[in-house]
């Protein structure tokens, strides 16, 4: 159990920003955003690239972080303004992504096994080092988020996403908020597409496939069993960070719920869709009777 | 004397694909104090001037003045500080997925002493009284009349140049409705707000306001001055506006 416990929340934790990120793009922003799928792999392909070309980690890391918020203000542009659906710019910009990550790859995985990375120094010395550092950095990105949201430019994304019509009205500058808040939903993506990348020690050209669905699957999952209990809207954004968090480690735990009890791994996207399908249908039905 | 507030200087709007313009060659001025009471039947170009002075809409022909100057050398933001509108649509005014207190904050960028939650309480509860305890609620959560009150104070937080009120009391129950419009016509005599309203109920027009604008087919029927329309009875006015 305890081992379940361990890879569950190992795997979790890389995905944190990914989470928040999609909290911000789904639940603040209300709009899908399938870029997701490309900057994740971004990320990891900027920093890996940029690793193994001598370029120092940390700088690697936040150009990363840079590319991955590049590839949201372009997905926000491509918006004109609300006037074309996020979801379908998301899926343009994800399928423009694929060339782009391949371009920085050069090639479709780049292994970074003996590359020195943020936290390849931490894990030599031991694993629970390595761990403890990639667990402070996700604090950064979860205090940074929590800033935000609790910030004024916080609550004008809340009311972007709420009515972009209204907050133009008012003379708030709604298409360059659009390409904030998408940079910034994406900027978390490459985040994590970075972290994850050191951690499994390579980037892949489809380490990406599936994360905006895993993510809101995920955030959906844990809005629907914490929010009940977290009504009030004082706590709000506490409760979205508990949400987004508890979501992806009870996304992992079911998942490595499954591998343990040896399920054929042929079925295992099939149980886990399913489950998704589940809480988005319950979640759609929320919205609305809401 | 005072300059005009608003100039509508040979205004006129017009679509390709529609036989009629929605407006045509309105000239019309708003003194500051006035409180313009806009009668028509559906369709004679009532909300599409509102939606001109607020920057919805712009005039295909002629020129809207704001204190002498062409309303369009006004940036967005000044424009939307200077103007507020309420509709019969909450939706319009506020956030409905924020609270109350979210959306007030959203509201006070102008106002160099905000308000703490219990001097909001406080002033909400000038407005309607179940507002004062539910700043924590979504504004969609609230009941009609609830909405359009909150909508009310959170126009005249900072009293606008003008308020425009587009039939903001149509959706809701007669007895809300006229709580809503006593309130309004109150609010506005007291902080000596520049409003205009359209609306259908003749005895609101009668009751409020100092001056009848009666358009029809997206023209100038009527224009009734204060000291006239204090002698016009609901007969008298039907037969001369619609």
């Amino acid at each position: 159990m305890i081992s379940l416990l361990i890879a569950t929340l190992t795997q979790a934790l890389t995905l944190v920003p990914l989470a928040l990120g999609i909290n911000l793009s789904y639940t603040i922003l209300r709009a899908t955003d399938m870029t997701i799928d490309g900057s994740f792999v971004l990320g990891a392909a900027v920093f890996a690239r940029l690793v193994t070309l001598g370029v120092p980690p940390l700088i690697a890391f936040l150009i990363a972080l840079l590319s991955g918020a590049i590839a949201g203000a372009f997905t926000a542009l491509l918006q004109r303004g609300g006037k074309v659906d996020p979801l379908l710019a998301g899926i343009l910009m994800a399928f423009i992504l694929y060339s782009i990550n391949m371009i920085v790859m050069g090639r479709p995985n780049i292994n970074l096994l003996s590359t020195p990375t943020l936290f390849s120094g931490a894990f030599l010395k031991s694993n629970l080092l390595g761990w403890s550092s990639i667990a402070l950095t996700i604090l950064l990105f979860v205090m940074g988020f929590y800033g935000l949201l609790r910030s004024r430019l916080g609550l004008q994304l809340r009311a972007l996403g709420d009515n972009a019509e209204l907050l133009s009205r008012r003379g708030a500058p709604a298409g360059l908020l659009r390409v904030l808040g998408f940079a910034l939903n994406n900027l978390l993506a490459a985040a994590s597409g970075a972290i994850t990348a050191q951690v499994i020690g390579y980037a892949d050209i489809y380490m990406g496939v599936g994360m905006t669905l895993i993510g809101i699957g995920a955030i959906v999952l844990g809005q629907h069993i914490l929010l009940p209990f977290l009504k009030s809207h004082y706590l709000r954004t506490h409760s979205e960070l508990v949400a987004a968090f508890s979501g992806i480690v009870l996304y992992f735990f079911i998942l490595n719920s499954l591998l343990r009890i040896n399920i054929n791994p042929i079925y295992l996207k099939l149980c886990l869709g399913v489950l998704l399908a589940l809480f988005l249908g319950m979640a759609v039905q929320k919205r609305r009777t809401a | 004397m005072t300059a005009p507030l608003l100039q509508f200087q040979n205004v006129s709007l017009s679509y390709p694909a529609l036989d009629r313009p929605i407006l045509h060659h309105i000239d019309y001025t708003v003194d500051p104090g006035d409180f313009v009471i806009i009668l028509g039947a559906n369709g004679s170009g009532k909300s599409s001037l509102l939606k001109i002075i607020d920057g919805r809409y712009q005039p295909t022909q002629g020129h809207l003045k704001l204190n002498a100057k062409n309303i369009n050398t006004f940036s967005a933001k000044v424009r939307a500080n200077t103007i507020h509108t309420l509709t019969q649509h909450a939706k319009d005014s506020l956030f409905l997925n924020l609270t109350l207190f979210e959306n007030y904050q959203l509201m006070q960028k102008n106002v160099k002493t905000p308000f703490k939650p219990a001097e909001l309480s406080k002033y909400l509860s000038g407005f309607n009284q179940n507002l004062s305890t539910k700043l924590a609620i979504l504004a969609g959560q609230l009941s009609g009349g609830e909405q359009q009150a909150l909508a009310l104070a959170l126009a005249v937080l900072e009293p606008p140049a003008v308020l425009l009120l587009d039939e903001h009391t149509s959706a809701l129950d007669p007895k809300t409705g006229q709580y809503l419009m006593a309130l309004t016509a109150q609010v506005i005599q007291e902080r000596n707000i520049t409003a205009i309203l359209t609306t259908h109920n003749v005895e609101h027009a009668l009751r409020y306001g100092s001056r009848i604008l009666a358009l029809k087919e997206g023209g100038i029927y009527d224009k009734i001055e204060e000291e006239e329309k204090k002698t016009l009875t609901a007969v008298a006015l039907l037969e001369r506006c619609y």
